[in-house]
């Protein structure tokens, strides 16, 4: 459809579309105008009042029109409001417009275009019909004219932004009755369309910033984030709102500084803060870190800050930050790592079970020893002669079994005594040699050969010795226990120590026990997952968390022929020094000094 | 008059055992002799001689129960005195079900294994 529009010139050009004989009388409409100077000047300033005051858009805009048509007889103004695209009338003001025709005007469709008269605003309907009609492109003669009755479009004028965007129509209609009236002056309508564009251009930037604060609250809430800016040579400190909030500060008491900060801080966590502010005045590019806070209810809030180096505009150093609140995320972690440490215990306590009646054989072993060392010393003491060389051979005896005895209640100790996890250097194949030893007699008990086969030369391994002893523990035990339906097939169990890729070392564990199920093995490691009858199912989570602490992995497969391999790597000491032997001797628990070669079909006891 | 020392053997994977045991039964009075498996034993020319047999429960490979089994079927019939390094109450009373003459707990007192050998001996006799 053809679009019956007219063109909108710009005030410049509406200036030479001005019929002459009105300019004949120009004279005395610029002496007019220049009297209306003061009042532009105050209408500016009254719209201003307005704008500060916080009144709507349309409500500034209404009251624009209104003196407009107060200041100049026979006229009558309306403002349309572009929407952002400037394609669309968003809104109408036109007081002293019939209403029903303004309401008409909006949402109607606005182009601008080149036209031969330079910038215009094509209007398709209604058509805004420019009068007197200088260049009115083809075809918009037959445009029904759109003013109200009794009214005639007298002036179009576009409201630009500073940048030339539109963002509104400046119209003004003459009366019909008032046909004799003078023409208004091109210069008024200028002057009232740049107030126009200055009020609309600052509500609209107001109301960006408007928006952008409320993002940035509504973003802050959703994230549980709040931001800062902090300039460090001032100290001039940017909080959010919701930063005020959360360390429950009175913007308008004033300005927020780090000592009202520090204030507010966990007196433990004072030191780092400092620290922090030193790192941050030495120029850093990024701060991280998480200090508590303590409110006035006495209660704490966990707050993890996270910040970056900027320069301002004068290059001096600024950094831009967000303080979020994890304090939920804390205890959530709290209450995890509490109820790891709560099933590593029953973990614990349930191979303790499993464990007290293998412990008891390997110390009554030495004590039978002692016992019967000591009692044959004695006899051989009573006689007459006294067999004093058998005596001493007998005494000797005695005491290397309760020297013996002591290791095992050392080794016993140190498996199953609380203490939180420690790191020291260890070597791997000595630790599976305590555990193949403290876990062999429970093995045997269910017919299991075991052969090690641990590798020369491994490098050391930076860990928590008796976790690791627990996840061995539960390999070995679990591969007892797959093993003990098996009646057709030696119960073996192969213990294998090896560098692995990547500097990792590994410990595996092979069984021909009943295998795994392949839908299973995905599941293996998951909490409360078992397949036996008698278990929590617990051990290999609790394996799992204890390998990965040591950045580990740990996984299962089914071997070629009957039976499972599981297996764990975790990585070598980083630059592992022949510092680190010294650890080595402080081990504190016993170390078979036969035993557990490499290849040996079964393992004996351990002898001291 | 030569007296002959009735020979009591020991089967016990523990070293301890193997070595301090055998002093303390000849002190007794027997012969001893020690070893480290029931495959061990009965490979050896000593189970026709063994008056006696001191018995470990909870051994790698062939078990002591297995061991007493075997004699049986081979009508070895050697009194037996288990020792175990096991803790549980029912092991005791089902070896002497199963035909001991004593399972004594480790560690044991002489006393003890004298009386469980002199009972051994008394039961020999009986046979």
């Amino acid at each position: 459809m053809n679009s019956p529009n007219i063109a909108v010139c710009s005030s410049e050009r509406h200036i030479d579309l001005l019929p002459t004989r009105h300019r004949r009388n120009g004279g005395a409409e610029d002496e007019r105008a220049a009297r209306m100077e003061i009042g532009i000047a105050e209408i500016g300033a009254m719209v201003g009042g307005l704008i500060r005051q916080g009144c709507p858009l349309p409500v500034v805009l209404t009251t624009l029109c209104q003196l407009f048509d107060s200041s100049v007889k026979g006229f009558l103004s309306s403002v349309l409001l572009l929407d952002r695209t400037g394609v669309r009338v968003r809104n109408a003001a036109g007081p002293g417009l019939p209403a029903s025709y303004v309401k008409q005007l909006e949402g109607r469709q606005v182009r601008w275009i080149e036209a031969s008269s330079g910038a215009a605003i094509y209007a398709e309907t209604p058509t805004i019909v420019l009068d007197p009609a200088g260049d009115v492109p083809e075809g918009a003669a037959e445009a029904a004219p759109a003013a109200p009755a009794g009214l005639r479009q007298h002036a179009v004028s576009p409201i630009l932004s500073l940048t030339g965007e539109p963002l509104g129509i400046f119209a003004v209609y003459q009366r019909d009755s008032d046909r004799d009236v003078m023409r208004c002056h091109c210069a008024l309508i200028s002057k009232f369309t740049q107030v126009a564009s200055a009020a609309i251009e600052r509500m609209q930037k107001d109301e960006a910033l408007r928006r952008s604060t409320d993002l940035l609250e509504r973003t802050e809430q959703l994230s549980s984030t709040c931001c800062f800016s902090w300039r460090v040579e001032t100290d001039e400190i940017g909080w959010s709102k919701a930063l005020c909030q959360l360390f429950e500060l009175d913007p308008a008491e004033g300005p927020v500084t780090l000592e009202l900060i520090a204030d507010r801080l966990h007196s433990d966590d004072l030191p780092s803060f400092q620290e922090m502010i030193e790192r941050a005045r030495s120029g850093v590019s990024d701060l991280e870190f998480e200090h508590r806070i303590r409110l006035r209810d006495h209660s704490v809030r966990y707050l993890r800050v996270v910040a970056h180096r900027v320069r301002d505009s004068d290059s001096r150093l600024e950094y831009i930050g967000v303080v979020q609140d994890v304090t939920q995320r804390r205890h959530t972690e709290d209450a995890l790592a509490k109820l790891r440490a709560e099933l590593a215990q029953a973990a614990r306590v349930t191979s303790l079970g499993v464990l007290t009646a293998a412990m008891a054989h390997e110390v009554s072993q030495p004590l039978a020893g002692i016992v019967t060392n000591a009692s044959t010393c004695r006899r051989m003491l009573a006689v007459d002669p006294p067999d004093v060389e058998g005596a001493r051979e007998t005494a000797r005896r005695t005491i290397r079994d309760a020297e013996r005895a002591s290791e095992v209640i050392k080794r016993l100790r140190a498996l199953f005594c609380k203490k939180g996890a420690t790191s020291e250097s260890l070597d791997l194949n000595e630790v599976t040699r305590e555990v193949v030893a403290l876990s062999l007699s429970e093995l045997e008990r269910n017919n299991v050969v075991v052969r090690t086969e641990l590798a020369e030369k491994l490098p050391r391994i930076q860990g928590d010795r008796v976790q690791l002893q627990q996840v061995m523990l539960n390999l070995f035990l679990n591969a007892s226990d797959a093993m003990r339906s098996v009646d057709d097939r030696p119960r073996q169990v192969v213990i294998r120590t090896a560098r692995d890729e990547g500097n990792h070392v590994r410990l595996s564990v092979r069984d021909t026990g009943v295998g795994l199920q392949p839908e299973c093995v995905d599941r293996l490691f998951d909490a409360f997952y078992t397949t036996k009858s008698s278990g929590m199912g617990i051990g290999l989570s609790v394996s799992r968390s204890i390998i990965e602490s040591h950045q580990g992995r740990i996984w299962a497969t089914p071997n070629d022929g009957p039976g499972a391999t599981f297996a764990f790597s975790i990585p070598c000491t980083p630059m592992e020094v022949t510092g680190s032997l010294g650890d080595a001797r402080n081990f504190g628990s016993a170390r078979p000094s036969a035993a557990v070669n490499a290849g040996e079909r079964s393992v004996r006891r351990l002898r001291p | 008059m030569i007296v002959e020392c009735p020979l009591v053997s020991i089967v016990d994977d523990d070293e301890s055992v193997r070595e301090s045991l055998p002093d303390l039964l000849r002190e007794f009075g027997y012969s001893a002799r020690a070893f480290s498996s029931a495959e061990e034993f009965l490979a050896s020319d000593c189970v026709g001689e063994t008056r006696c047999l001191i018995l470990d429960i909870a051994m790698p490979g062939m078990t002591g129960p297995d061991l007493q089994q075997e004699l049986t079927a081979r009508r070895q019939m050697i009194p037996i005195v288990f020792i175990t390094g096991q803790t549980e109450d029912t092991i005791r009373p089902r070896s002497l079900e199963r035909g001991a003459v004593e399972c004594l707990s480790k560690p044991f007192s002489d006393a003890a294994l004298l009386e469980a050998l002199d009972a051994a001996f008394r039961e020999r006799g009986a046979i």
